[in-house]
Order: structure tokens, then C-alpha cells, then sequence
């Protein structure tokens, strides 16, 4: 089965790390956009396709739990993985309660990151899905049933 | 009346017994002695806290018996009683460390006086070393507390720091393995080389990794998180962290545990914690060839642990203390005295409860019994930083 390549966006402030993970996330055939800071991060999804943000928690200006909520705000079918340390679990929780897909300790398992990875797009996957069957539903009632055959 | 233990020494007996007689009627009944060898016979066998002490006795005198009272029980007090006008006996003996002198013939109101005060002596001296022991040992915990907090701190920034080029030189390495794996790199010399040289790096990090999340977790302070939790495994964690130090001191580790019941719903950073310091103190009170034997089975919808060690036990009136924050049995500098008070504070937390059985000589046994599923009364949500104040205050209550 061939692949189909998730567009990942990297949000770090720490910049050899976003290199090296996006060299890597790379080689294995995604499509990789890097950011440094949360602001930047936003810009980078307002001109960009993205599917899944890997976010760092601890960043200075903009943290990540804010630049979710903006994420969450403004991109609300992106999904979102936290990256934190270790101590700050209970950020990455709240990060969760704000709709974040799921977090990851630094420095992350890579198979964990590539499971979660593929979770958070297929979860953004099938909610697109799901909204365009549901925006089919609504043509096939607006349209009296007429195109009911070829919707449904 | 206040319970004052008297020891008259006189070789006067009708002296002696008239006063005895009379001191009883005041409520205090005294010890008598007609010499001062039965005197000082009297007080190893007996704790007293005013001696009236006759100078003049056959054998040994007042003041030869005096100076042994003072020597081995300095907070007992004595009153003198000398002969008449013989002022000078009275006065070597306030210098020897008597509290006050009377001359015979005595009055008894002034000698019933005179113990009254004596014995308001002692209890000032009682409460100021008490006082001072107190403070003592206050300003100790303090110390303790605040070097505990600091290192704390301490270790979780090293660890957090640490953790970010620990996370680029993973990458790295992640992507050199990527890269070593292509096809096109299927045919490089030395690739093998490359590859156990990635491979020991990797390895390496993983171990970093373990100590630097290992650090953070125990610097934490946080509410729990609770999450699911496989208590065989935690143990297995906390076995093999504490595994060098009962290695060393030939102790044992086994453990006897249900492997299918072992899932409970609870935070299991706390949770190590609790074990590697249940742990921990078992190796401290077991000798060379001892044991530690962990249990863990499921009662309804309890899990029971227990952790026994085969030690020298823990003498009965210790055990209501050993909960107590900074209570320690270890020399000064060893133990913090707060592994219990803060293992028992995290069980709380979780909804569970830990009890202690021991017998001098027959070791120690702790049971922690734990809810399978969240459970936690409200009034636990309680700051444990306030339980330790209201500690304090209680503590210093009790202090007269």
C-alpha cells in the first residue's frame, strides 16, 4: 500500500531539533513545514495545507497552550500533538481538554510519535469525511431529493 | 496537687517519719531513706524529684551524697537540712548545687514551701529544654525542608534542560538510521559498523532519557494523574531502582503478585514513589540475609500491598509516630523523616489508606490498600502544605 504523506507542521523554538525531526519525518515521505515560534506557526497554517501541528509546549512570546487555542480557534479541523517535558504533564492535559490530539514526552519514542502521528490524521481524515457527507445531506434535502442517487 | 516524687533523707527516724506523715497529709507521700547509701540505692531504682537530704548522717554524709545526686541526676533537686546555726554546711552546700538550705529545728510550712519552689524549678527547667528541643529541632526541619525543595527544584531543571538536546541527538540519530536503511545505501562498506555505532547511541539515550523523566517524576508535586496503572510493573520499577542498595547490604527482594490482578486506576509516578521509599526503609532496617517480600493481591474492589521485611522491627512507641513528618530513628544527616509522612500523604491522595504492623525483632510489615478506581473524598483534596502547618500548631499545643 503506498503511503499517503501526512503535512506536518513543526512548532519549536529550539532549532536543531525542528531540523533534525523534520529531516527525518521527511525521509519517511512526509511533508514537512517548520516554524520557531507559535506566531510564525499561525502564519505558516494560514498560507499552508497542514494536517497535523506537533507543537512544543515551553516556547518563549507565545506558548503553546496559547498558540492551540488560537490553532483551535482558527484551524479547528488541524489537529494538534503536544510535545512537553516531563513535568509539565498536567500543560499537556489541559492541552488535551482544548482538543489537542494527544502529547508526547521530550525526547519522543519514534514509533510513538509516527502511531500518533498517524492517529491525528486519520482523525482529521474522517472528520472531513463526515462533514462532507453531511454537507451532501443537506444539498440532497436543499435540492428536494433530486441528486439523491448520486449523493448518498 | 501536683505529683511531686520525694525522698527524705534524715537518720533522725522520728524526724524523718513525722515529716513523712506530714507531707503525706499534703498529698505528697515520700520515699524515706536513714542513710545515704539507701538514699542513692533509692534513686537508681526510682525517679525522684526532690530529695530533702540531713547533712549530718553517719557513713556518708550530706554533702558525699549530694555530689553523687548532682552528678548522675542533675535535674533532681535537694534541699538541705543542716544544724542548727551550722550556716557554713548550708552554704557549701548551695555551692555543691543544692537548690536552697534550712536549719533544723524546721518549720513545716517552710520546708513545704521550699519544695513547692523547688519543684516550680524544675518544671521552668523541663519546659525550657523542651522548649529549646523544639526549636531545635524546628529550625532542623526547616533546613531539611528547604534543602529537599531546592534540590528538587534543582534536579528538575537539570532534567528539563538536559531533555531538549537529548531530544535533537534522538533525531539525529533517527534520521541517520532512516538514511542507512535506504536502498541506495544498501551497499557501503563498513555499514554494520554504522549501524552499532547508531544503535549503542540510541540505546544510550533511552537510558538518559529514563533518569531524566526519573528526576522529573520525583520532583514533582503536582495533584495526582491518574491513569492506568499496572502495578506489577511499577513494581518491577521500583524493585530495580532500589536493587543495587539491598544488593549491597545482602538483602533479598521477592515478590509474590497476581499478574492479573494488578491494573488499578491511580497516578503511578506517586505511586513509585511510595515504593521505592517503603523499599528503601525495609533495606535500611534489614540485616545481611534478610528479606523484603512484596505482596500484591485484590480484595472486592480493593488492591492490598504489602511490603514486610524480616528487619528488627519498630518498637511500639515509635509506631504512632513513624507517620510523622520528620520523626526518624536514623543519625542525623541520614534520614529526612519524611518518607513515611510523605508516602502516607500520597496514599491519602489516591483514596487508599496505609497501616503499619511490626514486632520488635519480627520485622515490619506495611499495607497499602488502594481503590481500583478513582475514589476520592472531598475533604482530601486538602492541601497536604496545610496538613503539615496544622501539624505544627498541634505540636506546638501540647508544649505546656
Amino acid at each position: 500500500m503506498i503511503k499517503i504523506p501526512a503535512k506536518v507542521l513543526l512548532v519549536d523554538d529550539e532549532e536543531d531539533f525542528v531540523e533534525m525531526l523534520s529531516l527525518r519525518l521527511k525521509e519517511l515521505g512526509e511533508k514537512v513545514s517548520v516554524a520557531y515560534s507559535g506566531q510564525e506557526g499561525l502564519d505558516t497554517l494560514e498560507n499552508t495545507h497542514i494536517d497535523v501541528v506537533i507543537l512544543d509546549i515551553k516556547m518563549p512570546g507565545m506558548d503553546g497552550i496559547q498558540t492551540l487555542r488560537e490553532i483551535k480557534k482558527r484551524f479547528p479541523l488541524v489537529e494538534v500533538i503536544m510535545l512537553t517535558g516531563h513535568g509539565s504533564t498536567e500543560t499537556a492535559v489541559e492541552g488535551m481538554k482544548l482538543g489537542a490530539f494527544d502529547y508526547l514526552l521530550k525526547p519522543a519514542d519514534f514509533s510513538d510519535l509516527s502511531t500518533k502521528l498517524e492517529g491525528a490524521r486519520k482523525r482529521k481524515d474522517e472528520q472531513e469525511e463526515r462533514i462532507r457527507k453531511a454537507e451532501a445531506k443537506l444539498l440532497v434535502r436543499r435540492s428536494g431529493g433530486f441528486f439523491s442517487d448520486r449523493f448518498v | 496537687m501536683k505529683n511531686i516524687r520525694l525522698l527524705i533523707v534524715d537518720d533522725e527516724d522520728d524526724f524523718r517519719k513525722t515529716l513523712a506523715k506530714r507531707l503525706t497529709k499534703k498529698g505528697i507521700v515520700p520515699e524515706q531513706a536513714e542513710n545515704g547509701r539507701k538514699a542513692l540505692s533509692i534513686l537508681e531504682n526510682k525517679p525522684i524529684d526532690i530529695v530533702v537530704l540531713d547533712v549530718k548522717m553517719p557513713g556518708m554524709n550530706g554533702i558525699e551524697v549530694l555530689n553523687h545526686i548532682k552528678k548522675k541526676y542533675p535535674k533532681t533537686e535537694v534541699i538541705f537540712l543542716t544544724g542548727h546555726a551550722a550556716t557554713q554546711d548550708g552554704v557549701e552546700g548551695i555551692k555543691t548545687g543544692a537548690f536552697d538550705y534550712l536549719s533544723k529545728p524546721i518549720e513545716f510550712e517552710h520546708l513545704f514551701g521550699k519544695i513547692n519552689q523547688a519543684y516550680e524549678k524544675i518544671e521552668r527547667e523541663e519546659e525550657k529544654s523542651r522548649e529549646a528541643e523544639f526549636r531545635k529541632r524546628m529550625e532542623e526541619q526547616m533546613v531539611t525542608t528547604e534543602k529537599l525543595a531546592s534540590l528538587g527544584t534543582l534536579a528538575a531543571g537539570v532534567a528539563h534542560e538536559i531533555n531538549n538536546p537529548l531530544a535533537i541527538i534522538n533525531e539525529s540519530a533517527g534520521w541517520l538510521k532512516l538514511i542507512l536503511n535506504k536502498e541506495e545505501m544498501a551497499g557501503i562498506p563498513r555499514k554494520q559498523d554504522l549501524e552499532k555505532g547508531l544503535d549503542k547511541i540510541e540505546k544510550g539515550i533511552d537510558r538518559a532519557r529514563r533518569i531524566t523523566h526519573q528526576l522529573l517524576g520525583f520532583a514533582k508535586k503536582d495533584d495526582p494523574i491518574f491513569a492506568e496503572v499496572n502495578l506489577r510493573e511499577l513494581v518491577d520499577e521500583a524493585v530495580h531502582l532500589v536493587n543495587r542498595e539491598a544488593a549491597n547490604k545482602d538483602v533479598e527482594i521477592m515478590r509474590e503478585m497476581d499478574p492479573d490482578k494488578s491494573i488499578v486506576w491511580s497516578d503511578p509516578y506517586l505511586l513509585r514513589q511510595v515504593f521505592i521509599n517503603l523499599l528503601t526503609n525495609g533495606i535500611y532496617a534489614t540485616g545481611a540475609g534478610g528479606t523484603i517480600t512484596i505482596r500484591l493481591e485484590a480484595v472486592g474492589g480493593e488492591i492490598n500491598l504489602t511490603v514486610r521485611d524480616s528487619g528488627k522491627g519498630i518498637p511500639k512507641e515509635n509506631l504512632k509516630k513513624i507517620f510523622e513528618p520528620f520523626f526518624t530513628t536514623k543519625p542525623p544527616g541520614e534520614g529526612t523523616g519524611l518518607g513515611l509522612f510523605v508516602t502516607r500523604g500520597i496514599i491519602e491522595k489516591l483514596g487508599g489508606t496505609i497501616a503499619v504492623e511490626s514486632r520488635l525483632g519480627q520485622g515490619a510489615s506495611f499495607t497499602i490498600k488502594l481503590p481500583k478506581y478513582r475514589k476520592i473524598k472531598e475533604n482530601q483534596d486538602q492541601d497536604e502544605r496545610i496538613r503539615f502547618l496544622d501539624h505544627l500548631a498541634n505540636q506546638s499545643k501540647s508544649v505546656p
